[in-house]
Parts: structure tokens; C-alpha cells; sequence
């Protein structure tokens, strides 16, 4: 049994009399501390299957199983106890509350999960523990992602879902992100979904999955996973 | 081109509507409230006047009242009438009268003439009055008349009340309204218990004066009422119409002066007329006194002559009698004589047939002698001669005879005469004695001659028969010598002869026998007459004595009468002198009655004259102050609104311009003038502005002075409101509305639009986090809950939003608070009078009473039935200030126990408890001296009706909400006790012992408080119903700020909710995470805005003045709770209704780039 499951899992979007078809019949399997990368065009279906994943939304039809939990069948509250203690999740523009310091953006997340990890540790690990005390504003985007991670991390989920992480960071800092999750991933054994539309990151994952028209198109192992560093795009 | 472009742009205009519809109602919302609640408020008062004024007009309500103390006449009417600016000007009277009403309780009526062109009246019920014991009566106050009743003046109305009218019942024929009393105050009166319980009208006949006490005056301009340009009017024309006023009494003042002198002048000429008129009865009352009193005194002498008389005519009486005795003998020896003469006439006349036989013997011999004697005859003829000159000697004897039968006859015919002259001289009384003795004597020698001469007469007579004798022996011895002579012849000669002798001496004998008869019936006639006489005289005694007797009783006749006469004067003279005195009496009386009326003439003063305006008449002045009250409210209020509708737009029109930056960008790199971007975001607002001001405005101008009028018709008359539509208002109100609408959205996207497409393009840099003051407090910081502090950090972050937040919060509460504060003030005054200020149970207000001293069996009465009462003096004065002159009721305690009655404490301090005030010194009510802005030590001037002036001290300012009273002490005004206030027993039913009390006799009415702070509570109904739409626009306000502040929030942060969401929150911890600030912003707003009610009520309540109550500014606990609930409440229903919104937050925002 892998530790996510995706049976003929379908999205169907009715807007009057048409419907469309988001996710028509996925089926994957992610095993326990991969690092996965699904990949696909804009329009692909790839953010439905993250919302899906990620417990924003519930699939039309077929099972979803995470960690041996039937989550498909879950209900609203279910869902969002699921997201609580075992989703991360890492947004494309960050998504810090900007109200908020570093440090406390961290605590948002810690403050609600069983078995948070200390925030500040966290943040330390992400290499930003001179800017704890900084509010988003007055860090950089790459900075800004790092808190966003650190946040996923602080609440030591089961998996950490990532929404084109990079997508609004420059190539390098989008490099060093990417090198943290993968870092995240091996040292701590964290399943990492990054979800983006750049096939040259499947590279560096374990697990490949293709998205297109609301299909897989393909999924494969990585036998030697590059290192991120190595990676050009 | 340009046409297509706008049409594209025109589409996304409406989709905009379409698609963001609640924003676009919440624009619409709060601009519909505030033009609705600015123009409502604002033309309720107007359109209440307007109303009024229109009633007014149609009733043509006067503008001047002119009052002379002298009052007036038609001719002033018509000299007014007749002015150039005067429409009418009509001459009334209205007089105050205690009537019975259908229960027999004395109630006070103010009645008024019925004028046909000034205040004409508003009929209800019945018809007008014709007849003039006709009565029209007050329709909102009918104290129980029903149409055909009387209206019986009480008795309890002093003569000189009663003297106005012409009867002493009235039938009612109708009710109505009249444009002299709009509201239901009927004013006060110095009658019964000071209040008017109603008016009426009579005609003019319905009075029984000759004159008027008023001329109402209605000029022919027409300015709106309450307006400046009236006052303005008015003050031109007052020192004309003062000048004109006074001139006019002037006149009636002289006319009235000159009718009183003339009237006095013909009652003196009349007094003198009467005066001698009386002098000369008098005095020919005296002069027929004294006449009668002479009458009466000859009356009396008369009697004593008449006595005398008859004394005298007793006597001659006595007198007469004898001489009739003596007369009677004399007739009895007459007749004496008398018989024997006709004795002798007897024999004679036997004689004389013997005679006359025998010588009818002789004559046969003779005649046969004849033959022998014829022969024989020439014988004797020789012897004839001789015996012819014998014969002739004869007759001469006779003739001599009778020459002295005739002188005898005569004689006693004389002697006849006399003694009937002497009778007649005897009767008459002419004669004394002496001379009638006299008479009589030679009455009595007459006589004797006259028996003398018969005597010798007789004698005579004797002789010549004698010779006749002798003749015939001549003739015998002739004979005998003629026998000798001749035989035959000679004895026939004889025999003849002696036969002619025989019948000679026949002849003779027959003629003597015929002078005796007739001697003799002469005798006897004379006897006759003599005892006819007698007889007479007889009857002339009866006569004296009967005559005597008549004079007798007469006399006796004639004391009674006399006595009477006598009794007769004498009354006479009492009643003279009774009559005497009375006119004196009378005269003086009249006298001093002209001295009285010359007095009073020169008491007529030179008369006082008012010129009295509109503002005299109680309701209109009430009604400017109460319409007022709503367009105090008005002015505050409705600014408030804009205000916030103003700032909800900006904070609106804000958010979309910020959500549509990329679109202002995009079309602005499309090549879209700034222009027409404005216009789009324009389109949007002023869409939703006017709209807004145009359902708000319609729904407003009806809304709002429909309700505020439905109040106020409690008070005021029942008349439909003059609904209108208030151009400038309008125009103002849609002002107002597009300069919020254009003026936010030009705000709004002036900025934005400044910016390059390119920058506009890209997401708008987020909003800097920052910290704030509380993190420099590590104590409170670091024990918050870090969602608390990005609820504060939030909070002072989007500092128009927190402005816009408080300022719709504490609006909201403000006005909550001061709704419910004003309804708190307004329902409070009686109560604050009632539980904690007049604390007794009842009023008993009573006449006859002295300055200290109640009637008996009232005391009693009082004992009997209350558990303490305190007694005391009160009455109307003026209290004269430099600019105004205010009515207030003065109470003069009598006992000291009239503070547990009456608390009196100072209107600051509850606690300083005041004492009655010493002489010289008042307490004056705080109503009137925040008004007339009067202090502790000022001197204040109390006048009464007749001008007389106290002046006091004023030694505090006393807590009193009803009525405007001054306290003083007895000493200054010497008020004779007319009050007491009472307190019962617990147990006792207040009623039961009001009814008891109340059927004392000296008890003009009994009012327990309790009722009157119901009335009072009543009266203030009106203003609740304006305090609800100021609650009800309160909330509507608050839920409307807090919806589009709360609509704001949301959107503004949707990524960042969406972002918690996918962070794990629960539905109720996002919802919290969000509605935290909201709370938090709603507990600051709230606690601004009770700060904030405070001050806003304080000012409201201090614009509301209404007459006779002073409002107790307080607000009590519960309205604050209420406000703070009812805030909290919107807030949490606002809250709850937006919960729906997050929950829709689709949490795939997140994912979403900024916008």
C-alpha cells in the first residue's frame, strides 16, 4: 500500500449544461519521503489534483488515500483537520499573512497543529534566523518563501504540498528554495510534492508524474535523482 | 470608434453593478438613509408649518391683538378696518366663567366672541351658535357636554363674571376646533383651580356688554408663519400700531369720560329737578297742613258760634213760645168776640127774614089798600117832603156810619199789618227786647183805638138805628095824620109806608147784616189769619226746634267731624314728616350716589393698551418651539448621516478602484482616457448616489413627517399634514449625494490614476506590516495570543478603515444613546417630579381659606383622610426680566413641614437640601433660571395682574421639571391659603380618598400625582415615537456602515482568509481570526460613542424647550446597556450574515496572484 493513493480519481466541473472535466480518471501512487514533481501545462488539471491533495477540494469521484486514510470520504471538518496536521503547504506568491513577523507567520501555522515544531528552530533552519523578527515586507521573495516553508514545516505535516514555488522568484533564489524542499525531503524524510509547469525540475525528483488533460500522461521512478545545483533551465 | 468604445465600457459599467450588487446596495443603502433622513427630518418642519400656516391662513388667524383696559367700541373696529393694510379687523370678548359640567364639578371655560372673518372656527360637530343663549364648545376637551346640554355658570363666579353674559345657561349646539388653540393647552386663568378646562364661543348677543375687550387684526400681507420676514413685518408696523392703539383708546377714553360726566351732569339736573319737584310737594303738603290746620281752627270756632247759636236760638225759641201762647189766647178772646158777632149776625139775619115775611104781608094789605090809598096818596104827598128831608138826614147818618165802618175796617187792617211786621222783626230776630216791647205796646194802643172806634162805631150804629126808630115814628105820626087825613089812604100810606120803611129798613137791616157778615168774616178772616199765623208761628217753632235739634246734631256732627279733621292733620302732619325725611333721605343717597359717580369718574384712568402679536397665543408659541425640537434634531442629525454615507462611498469607491487596479491599468494601456476610466467608476457610484438620493428623498419627505406629525397630532390639532416637495431640499440633498458619490470616486481614482499602465499592471506592493505601540509593552504583548495580535496589528493598519469603523460605531451608539436618552429625559421629568421631588400623593387645592386659617371642616376633613399635609398660598405672577416677562407660579409655604412634600434641593446637588426661604428671599425653579439665565443672589421682579411689583432675592436654584414655580416666603405677598399638599396612608386607596376629600365644599378639585405623571407621561408620547426613528435610523445607520466596512474587510483580505483556510483554520477560528477586529473596532466605536451620546444628548435636550417642563437631562443604566447591546447586536448580526461570505471563500484564492 503507497502512502498516497490516487484511484480513477475524477473533478467534474458543472457550469450549466457543461461540464468539464478537471481530473477524468487519475490514478498515482506516492511512497513515503519521495520527493514527487507533477508536472503539466497550464490548464493541465495539475492544480486540481493539488487542491484535491492538498484537501482544499473534494474529488467527484474515485479514492484518495493519504497515509492509509481514506480522505476522499472526508467531510468539510474532516478535511480541514487533515490540512491542519498533515498538509503543508507552500504557495506560489507566498501567501505570509502581512501582518505578521517571520517568526509569527510561523506560529500561525505551529499555533494549531498537536505536534508543531519549535518556529523559531524552523526558521533557523530555513536559514533565517537573523530575520525572525522581520515582517514580510522587508524580506526578499526568496526570503518570503523560505518563511512560507517554514511555516509548511513548523507544523510537521505528513507531506508538504508546494505550488510552483518558484514561479514568482528569480532563478536563483527559485534554485534555493527548491534545494531547501529537496534538503527538507532527505534529511527529514518529509514527503514533498512540488507541483509546477517546468519539466526540467523532474530532474531532481524521485517521482515524476505527468499531467495532461486531466490524465496522467506518464509517471515514473527517478533511478538517480539529480541534485538541484546540477539542474539548469 | 469613439461610440463602440463607450458601449464596451458602458457594458462593464453595468456588469459592475450586476456582479458587486452588494456593494452597490450598500452605496445605495446609506445614501437613500442619509438623503432620506437629512430630507425627512429636514422638511418635517417645514412641512409642519407649512400645515399650520396653512390652517392659519384659512382660519385667518390674527396678527394683531389689541387690548385697552378700557376696552373698545365699533367705531375703533371701524376706524381699523378701514386701514390700508388691513385685511379685517373684528371686535371680539373673551371672558374666563366657572361652568357646571354635565356631573355638576365646577370646571373653568374661556369663552369667546364668535368672530366671522379673524379665527374662524373649525366646526366638528353640531353648528354654529345663532341664538344668543347658544353656546359652541371646545371639541377636544367636551368635559362630558353632549349636543343639546346647558352649560350652567356656576354660582361660584363673582357678580361682576356673571355681569358679562346675557344668561346663566347656554345650550350647546356643536363643537369645534379653533385656530386660537392648535394644541391642547388651554392656558391659565384666576379662576377655580387655574386651569382653563376649555374654550367656547358665543355671538355677540351671547354677552351682555356693550363694548369689546379685544379688536383682532389681520393684515393683508401673508408671510410664512415663524418667518423673518413675518417678525420683520411685524416689528416694522408695531410702533405704529402701539401709537395707533393708543390713540384709539384715547378716544374711547374721552368719549367714555364725556358720556359719564354728561350722564353725571343730567343725573345732577335730574337730582335737582327731583330735589325741587320734592321741595315743592313738601311744601304744599305743609301749606295744605297748615290751610287744613286754619280749616281746623275755624272749624272749631264755627263749632262754639254754632253752640252759642243754638244757646241763643234756644232762648228766642223759649220766647217765641210764649208769644205764640200769648197769640193763642189773643185768637181765643177773638173768636170769642167773633162768635158773638155772628151770634148777633144770626138773630139779625132771623130778624131780617121775620122782617122780609112781614113786610110781604104788609105789601098785600098795602097792595089792596092800594086803590083806597092811591086816593088817599094825593093827601100824603103834602107830607112826603118832610118825610124825604127826614129820609134824607138818614141817609146821611148811614152814609157817616159807613165812612167810620171804613175807617174802623181800616184801622184794623193796619193794626193786622203791624203786628205781622212785628212778628216777622220778632222772628228775625231784628228787634232787642226793649223795642219789641215797644212795639208791641204801641201795637197794643193801636188795638185799643181800634176797639175804641168800633165802640163808637157801634155806638153809631146804635144812634142811627135809633133814628131810624125815630123816623119811623115820624113816619107812624105822618101816617097817623095822613090816616087822619085820609082813611084808606092815610092807613094804606101807612101801611105802605111802614111797608117801604119795612123794606128800606129790610133793605137796610140786609145791608147792615151784610157790612157785619162782612165786618165779621173780615173779623174772621183775621182770626183765620191770626191763627194762621199762629199756626205759622207754631210751625215756626217746630221749625226752630227741629232747625235747633239739626243745628244740635249738626254740632255734635260737627265735633266729629272736626275730631276727625283734627286726627286727619295730625296723621297728615306725621306722614309730612315722615315724607319729610325721607326724601331728605333719599336726596342724600342721591347725592352721594353722584358724589360715588363723580369719584368714579375720576377713577376712570387714562387706559392701558396692548398690542398683542401671535406670539400671545399659547399654542402658536408652543408649537414654533415644539416643531422646533424636530428641526433641532434636524440640524444635527441628518449631518451626521451624510457624514457617514460620505465616507461609506469614499472607503467603497476605494476598495473597487484598489480591486480594479489591474483593469484601470489594462484599459489605460488600451489607450482609455482618464476621463472615461472616471466615468466608469463614476457611473458606478453616481448610479447607486442617486438612486439612493432619489428612493431616499421620496421615501424621507413622506416617511418622517408622517410619523413625527402622527406624534405630534397627540398634542396638536388633527389636521392632515401638508406633505411637500422642497426643490432647494432636493437639489441640496442631491448635491450632497453626487458630491459622495463623484467626489470618492474622483478621490479614489485620482491616485490611482496618476500611476503609469505599466505600475497599475503590477500587483499593488501588499500593505507594510508595522509595529505598534502595544509591542513595546512586552508585558501585555508577549501574553497575547499571536491571532490577537494581528487582530490589533489589523486594527491600526488601515487606519480609514478604523476611522470609518468608529465613526459608524460611535454614530451608531451616539445616537442610540441619545434616542433612548432623550426617551429616558423626556419620560423621566415627571417621575424625577413625582417620586423624588413633589413626593406627596396629592393636590388639594380649596377656597374660603385666610391667610392662616382653613375652613373648619376642611381641617377636618384633612385630618380624617391623609396621613400629613402641609397648607399653602400660591398664585399666577409675572416674573419680569430686562428682555422678557415670564408667567410662574408662586407657592408661599405656611409650615415648615412643606419640604417633606415638596423636596427642595439644589439643581446641582441632590444633597444640598434647601429650607423655606427667609422674607425677602425666593427659590426660583432651575427651568427658569437656566432660561433667563438667572443666578443665586440675582434680584427677580414679581408682578401681579394689578402691576404690583415684589422684588426678591434669589437664595437657590431648586431641582422642578413640571411647572415653572417660585417659592417664597408668605411674609412678601400675604396670599390667603389655597393649597394643600397631602400625603395618604399606605393602605388607603388614593382614589377612594380624592373622592372623599373632594366632596368637601370648600374643595375647588383634588389632583393626585400619580395621575398627573401619567398625563404628563402621556403628553410625552409624541416625542417617543420621535426618539423610535431616531433608534430605528440609528440601526439602520450601524448596519449599514458595519455591512460595507465588514463587506470591505473581507474582500480586501480574501487571500489572506483563503490562506488560513488552507492552513487548517476551523470555519469558527477563520471567522473569529476575522471578526475579531471587527469586535474590538466595535467595543472602541461604542465607547467613543457613548462618550460621544453624552454630549450629542446634552446638546439635543438642550435645544428642546418645551413650555411649563424642564426635561431632567439623564440617561439612564439600562439606555446604555441598550445602546451598547443594540450596537453589539448589529455588529454580531452584520457578523453573522458576512459568516456566510467566508464561508464561501473559495480557499483556491489562495493560489490566485495578488491583484
Amino acid at each position: 500500500m503507497s502512502y498516497i493513493s490516487f484511484r480513477d480519481v475524477k473533478k467534474i466541473y458543472t457550469t450549466g449544461e457543461v461540464s468539464i472535466a478537471a481530473l477524468n480518471g487519475v490514478t498515482f501512487d506516492v511512497e513515503k519521503g519521495e520527493f514527487v514533481v507533477i508536472v503539466g501545462a497550464s490548464g493541465a488539471g495539475k492544480t486540481t489534483l493539488l487542491n484535491i491533495l492538498g484537501g482544499m477540494d473534494t474529488a467527484t469521484s474515485g479514492e484518495i488515500l493519504v497515509d492509509g486514510l481514506m480522505i476522499s470520504s472526508y467531510k468539510k471538518k474532516q478535511l480541514t483537520t487533515y490540512r491542519r496536521t498533515d498538509v503543508g503547504f507552500v504557495f506560489q506568491f507566498y501567501n505570509l499573512v502581512q501582518n505578521l513577523t517571520a517568526l509569527e507567520n510561523v506560529e500561525l501555522a505551529a499555533q494549531i497543529c498537536k505536534n508543531p515544531l519549535p518556529a523559531a528552530g524552523v526558521l533557523t533552519d530555513v536559514g533565517l534566523a537573523d530575520r525572525m523578527k522581520n515582517f514580510p515586507s522587508q524580506l526578499s521573495g526568496g526570503e518570503q518563501q523560505r518563511v512560507a516553508i517554514a511555516r509548511a514545516l513548523a507544523k510537521n505535516p505528513k507531506l508538504l504540498l508546494c505550488d510552483e514555488p518558484t514561479g514568482a522568484l528569480d532563478y536563483q533564489t527559485g534554485k534555493a528554495v527548491l534545494a531547501l524542499l529537496q534538503d527538507t525531503c532527505r534529511k527529514q524524510g518529509k514527503t514533498v510534492i512540488v507541483i509546477t509547469h517546468n519539466s526540467a525540475l523532474t530532474a531532481m525528483a524521485d517521482r515524476v508524474i505527468r499531467v495532461k488533460n486531466g490524465q496522467i500522461k506518464e509517471q515514473y521512478l527517478n533511478p538517480e535523482p539529480a541534485d538541484i545545483s546540477t539542474i539548469e533551465w | 470608434m469613439k461610440q463602440l468604445r463607450k458601449t464596451t465600457l458602458r457594458k462593464t459599467a453595468y456588469r459592475e453593478i450586476t456582479s458587486t450588487l452588494g456593494r452597490f446596495l450598500a452605496i445605495f443603502g446609506i445614501v437613500a438613509l442619509g438623503v432620506g433622513f437629512f430630507s425627512g427630518v429636514r422638511i418635517t418642519n417645514p412641512a409642519m408649518i407649512r400645515t399650520i400656516s396653512a390652517f392659519y391662513k384659512e382660519h385667518a388667524f390674527f396678527d394683531l391683538r389689541l387690548l385697552s383696559s378700557l376696552g373698545w367700541e365699533q367705531e375703533q373696529v371701524d376706524a381699523i378696518a378701514g386701514r390700508e393694510e388691513v385685511l379685517f379687523a373684528e371686535g371680539s370678548s373673551s371672558f374666563d366663567v366657572i361652568c357646571k359640567d354635565p356631573d355638576d364639578k365646577d370646571i373653568v371655560l374661556k369663552t369667546h366672541m364668535l368672530t366671522t372673518n379673524i379665527n374662524t372656527v373649525l366646526l366638528s360637530e353640531g353648528r354654529l351658535p345663532e341664538q344668543d343663549n347658544e353656546i359652541l364648545l371646545d371639541n377636544e376637551s367636551r368635559s362630558g357636554y353632549q349636543i343639546g346640554d346647558q352649560v350652567k355658570l356656576s354660582d361660584a363666579n363673582d357678580e361682576d363674571t356673571l355681569g358679562h353674559f346675557s344668561h346663566d345657561s347656554y345650550t350647546v349646539v356643536g363643537f369645534t376646533s379653533s385656530p386660537l388653540y392648535i394644541n391642547f393647552e388651554r392656558g391659565g386663568t384666576s379662576l377655580g383651580n387655574g386651569t382653563v378646562d376649555g374654550f367656547a364661543y358665543l355671538t355677540a348677543d351671547g354677552y351682555a356688554d356693550d363694548y369689546y375687550t379685544e379688536i383682532y387684526v389681520k393684515f393683508k400681507e401673508n408671510p410664512e408663519l415663524y418667518s423673518d420676514a413675518y417678525n420683520d413685518l411685524l416689528d416694522a408696523r408695531r410702533p405704529e400700531w402701539e401709537e395707533l392703539t393708543e390713540a384709539l383708546a384715547g378716544d374711547r377714553y374721552e368719549k367714555l369720560l364725556a358720556d359719564a360726566n354728561e350722564e353725571l351732569g343730567d343725573a345732577k339736573e335730574e337730582l335737582a329737578d327731583k330735589k325741587a319737584e320734592g321741595e315743592e310737594k313738601l311744601a304744599d303738603a305743609e301749606k295744605e297742613l297748615a290751610d287744613g290746620k286754619a280749616e281746623l281752627d275755624d272749624a272749631k270756632k264755627e263749632l262754639s258760634d254754632g253752640q252759642k247759636e243754638i244757646r241763643d236760638n234756644e232762648t228766642k225759641l223759649r220766647d217765641g213760645k210764649k208769644e205764640l201762647s200769648d197769640a193763642e189766647k189773643e185768637l181765643a178772646d177773638g173768636k170769642e168776640t167773633l162768635d158773638f158777632s155772628k151770634r148777633q149776625l144770626t138773630d139779625a139775619e132771623r130778624q131780617i127774614n121775620d122782617y122780609d115775611k112781614q113786610l110781604k104781608a104788609s105789601k098785600k094789605t098795602l097792595d089792596e089798600t092800594d086803590g083806597k090809598l092811591k086816593a088817599a096818596k094825593k093827601k100824603l104827598d103834602e107830607n112826603a117832603p118832610k118825610l124825604e128831608q127826614a129820609k134824607k138826614q138818614l141817609i146821611q147818618a148811614e152814609q157817616t156810619l159807613a165812612e167810620s165802618a171804613k175807617g174802623i175796617e181800616a184801622g184794623e187792617l193796619e193794626l193786622a199789618q203791624k203786628e205781622k211786621e212785628l212778628q216777622a222783626a220778632e222772628a228775625m230776630g231784628l228787634l232787642d227786647d226793649t223795642s219789641l216791647a215797644a212795639a208791641k205796646a204801641q201795637l197794643e194802643g193801636a188795638r185799643a183805638q181800634l176797639a175804641a172806634g168800633r165802640m163808637q162805631y157801634e155806638a153809631g150804629l146804635a144812634q142811627y138805628q135809633k133814628s131810624i126808630l125815630e123816623y119811623s115814628k115820624g113816619q107812624t105820626e105822618y101816617e097817623q095824620g095822613l090816616s087822619e087825613y085820609n082813611s084808606g089812604v092815610a092807613q094804606y100810606r101807612q101801611g105802605l109806608a111802614r111797608y117801604q120803611e119795612g123794606v128800606a129798613a129790610l133793605e137796610k137791616a140786609k145791608a147792615d147784616y151784610t157790612a157785619g157778615l162782612a165786618a165779621w168774616t173780615r173779623g174772621y178772616q183775621e182770626y183765620l189769619d191770626g191763627e194762621q199765623e199762629y199756626e205759622d208761628g207754631r210751625e215756626t217753632i217746630r221749625d226752630a226746634e227741629k232747625k235747633l235739634a239739626d243745628g244740635k246734631k249738626e254740632l255734635a256732627d260737627g265735633q266729629v267731624e272736626y275730631e276727625d279733621g283734627l286726627k286727619e292733620y295730625e296723621d297728615g302732619l306725621e306722614e309730612y314728616k315722615d315724607s319729610k325725611q325721607e326724601f331728605d333721605e333719599k336726596i342724600a343717597e342721591a347725592e352721594e350716589k353722584i358724589r360715588d359717580a363723580e369719584d368714579e369718574i375720576g377713577d376712570i384712568k387714562e387706559p392701558d393698551t396692548y398690542v398683542l402679536d401671535r406670539g400671545s397665543n399659547i399654542a402658536y408659541s408652543c408649537f414654533e418651539s415644539d416643531s422646533k425640537i424636530v428641526s433641532q434634531v434636524a440640524r444635527v442629525f441628518p449631518l451626521f448621516f451624510i457624514l457617514v454615507a460620505a465616507l461609506v462611498c469614499m472607503t467603497t469607491m476605494t476598495r473597487m478602484v484598489e480591486e480594479q487596479r489591474s483593469l484601470i491599468g489594462t484599459l489605460k494601456a488600451l489607450g482609455y482616457s482618464e476621463r472615461d476610466i472616471m466615468w466608469k467608476f463614476s457611473f458606478y457610484s453616481v448610479t447607486a448616489a442617486l438612486l439612493g438620493c432619489i428612493i431616499g428623498y421620496a421615501v424621507g419627505i413622506f416617511l418622517f413627517p408622517a410619523v413625527i406629525w402622527y406624534a405630534y397630532q397627540m398634542m396638536y390639532i388633527s389636521i392632515p399634514l401638508d406633505y411637500y416637495f422642497d426643490q432647494v431640499l432636493a437639489g441640496l440633498s442631491l448635491a450632497a449625494a453626487l458630491l459622495c458619490s463623484v467626489g470618492s470616486t474622483y478621490l479614489s481614482c485620482r491616485l490611482e490614476l496618476l500611476e503609469s499602465a505599466a505600475s497599475l499592471l503590477r500587483p499593488k506592493a501588499p500593505k507594510p506590516g508595522k509595529r505598534i505601540f502595544l509591542e513595546y509593552v512586552p508585558f501585555i504583548w508577549n501574553r497575547m495570543k499571536f491571532l490577537h495580535k494581528v487582530s490589533f496589528r489589523n486594527i491600526f493598519r488601515y487606519k480609514r478603515r478604523f476611522f470609518m469603523m468608529i465613526v459608524g460605531i460611535s454614530g451608531c451608539t451616539a445616537l442610540l444613546l441619545t434616542g433612548f436618552g432623550m426617551k429616558d429625559s423626556i419620560v423621566g421629568f415627571s417621575s424625577a417630579q413625582y417620586d423624588a421631588i413633589q413626593v406627596a400623593d396629592a393636590e388639594v387645592a380649596f377656597k374660603n381659606g385666610t391667610r392662616d386659617k382653613i375652613p373648619p371642616s376642611l381641617e377636618t376633613v384633612l385630618s380624617e383622610k391623609t396621613k400629613a399635609y402641609t397648607l399653602l398660598g400660591s398664585a399666577s405672577r409675572d416674573l419680569v426680566t430686562q428682555r422678557h416677562v415670564k408667567n410662574i407660579n408662586l407657592l408661599t409655604p405656611a409650615q415648615e413641614n412643606f419640604t417633606e412634600f415638596f423636596r427642595l434641593h439644589d439643581c446641582n446637588d441632590e444633597t444640598r437640601a434647601f429650607s423655606l426661604p427667609s422674607p425677602g428671599n425666593a427659590l426660583l425653579c432651575e427651568a427658569i433660571a437656566k432660561r433667563y439665565q438667572i443666578g443665586v443672589g440675582d434680584k427677580i421682579i414679581l408682578r401681579d395682574e394689578d402691576m404690583n411689583e415684589v422684588s426678591l432675592k434669589v437664595s437657590g436654584i431648586f431641582e422642578n421639571h413640571v411647572y415653572n414655580y417660585v417659592i417664597a416666603n408668605p411674609e412678601d405677598f400675604q396670599l390667603d391659603l389655597t393649597l394643600a399638599y397631602v400625603s395618604f396612608d399606605k393602605n388607603e386607596d388614593p382614589a377612594l380618598q380624592q373622592t372623599y376629600i373632594a366632596k368637601n365644599k370648600n374643595v375647588t378639585y383634588v389632583t393626585l400625582f400619580e395621575e398627573f405623571e401619567n398625563r404628563m407621561n402621556n403628553m410625552m408620547k409624541s416625542l417617543d415615537l420621535v426618539v423610535l426613528v431616531i433608534i430605528l435610523s440609528a440601526a439602520g445607520l450601524a448596519f449599514i456602515v458595519l455591512y460595507n466596512l465588514t463587506n470591505i474587510n473581507i474582500t480586501e483580505r480574501i487571500r489572506e482568509i483563503a490562506t488560513i483556510k488552507v492552513l487548517g483554520f476551523y470555519p469558527n477560528e477563520t471567522a473569529q481570526y476575522v471578526f475579531r477586529e471587527n469586535i474590538a473596532l466595535t467595543v472602541i466605536g461604542m465607547l467613543v460613542g457613548l462618550g460621544l451620546g453624552i454630549w450629542l444628548h446634552r446638546f439635543v435636550m438642550a435645544q428642546i424647550i418645551v413650555d411649563m417642563v424642564h426635561f431632567k437631562v439623564t440617561i439612564h443604566g439600562i439606555s446604555f446597556v441598550y445602546s451598547i447591546i443594540l450596537t453589539m447586536l448589529f455588529t454580531l448580526t452584520v457578523n453573522l450574515f458576512m459568516n456566510r461570505k467566508l464561508d464561501r471563500i473559495d480557499m483556491a484564492q489562495s493560489l490566485k496572484s495578488v491583484e
